[in-house]
């Protein structure tokens, strides 16, 4: 992690539209170029070429899903600002795993069952 | 910075929305301890198991659409209910403020690094 990887990750984060593209992709867990795609005013060819370079710069870890490479956020390089979405991700996906068996538990049909 | 999810569940907004602002029934999925007027200007305190206690300030109540609370220490959670095909989406966007900032004070570490 010499001089090259720090002006590496800070020309990957110095372009709004990339470090946008990172916190998409930190929301969602992981994603790939066409789901980011699907959401924005650019061609998935483009939304393709940001995170190859993203991941050039250590910030995203591509791995291949049948077709299409799909990245996540690499926590190392963005310290507290990923930890913290990482964290919040996992507590709400508990949340609303848990929030999911408590509304199946009361199956309900218009009246409150009380 | 900030995280979404969005998930269907498989009841109706009312039900939906009784779970996410009566306590009790916050109390079976969100925290363990849950006090919450969850009215315009309501007060909500709500303790963890691990002794965490986070208070927050109702922002917006529209009942079994839109819930946003303003935590105390900083930060928002948005909580959207859409009726579709089958339940109800459940669309939660947790938000700290600090996201910008904390980007551009890593971009300047890495600098003063470099």
């Amino acid at each position: 992690m010499g001089r090259g990887r720090v002006e590496h990750v800070f020309d990957a984060l110095g372009d709004p539209g990339r470090r946008s593209l990172v916190e998409a992709v930190s929301s969602r867990g992981s994603a790939t170029a066409t789901e980011l795609a699907a959401g924005l005013p650019v061609t998935r060819q483009a939304v393709a070429k940001q995170l190859a370079a993203l991941a050039d710069a250590g910030l995203l870890r591509a791995t291949r899903s049948g077709r299409e490479t799909r990245y996540e956020v690499t926590p190392e390089p963005l310290g507290e600002a990923v930890a913290w979405m990482v964290a919040m991700g996992a507590r709400w996906d508990e949340r609303l795993d848990r929030l999911g068996h408590v509304l199946s538990k009361r199956p309900s049909k218009g009246k409150a069952a009380r | 910075m900030q995280i979404e999810r969005e998930i269907v569940f498989p009841a109706s907004p009312a039900e939906v929305w009784e779970a996410l602002t009566e306590p009790e029934r916050l109390e079976e999925w969100f925290a363990t301890e849950v006090e919450l007027d969850a009215r315009p200007g309501g007060e909500g305190v709500f303790r963890w198991g691990d002794g965490e206690e986070r208070r927050a300030l109702v922002r917006e109540a529209e009942p079994e659409e839109r819930l946003v609370l303003d935590w105390e220490d900083e930060g928002q959670v948005v909580l959207e209910l859409e009726e579709v095909d089958g339940g109800t989406r459940v669309r939660v966007v947790e938000r700290s403020p600090d996201w910008s900032t904390a980007l551009e004070l890593h971009a300047l570490a890495w600098v003063a690094v470099a």
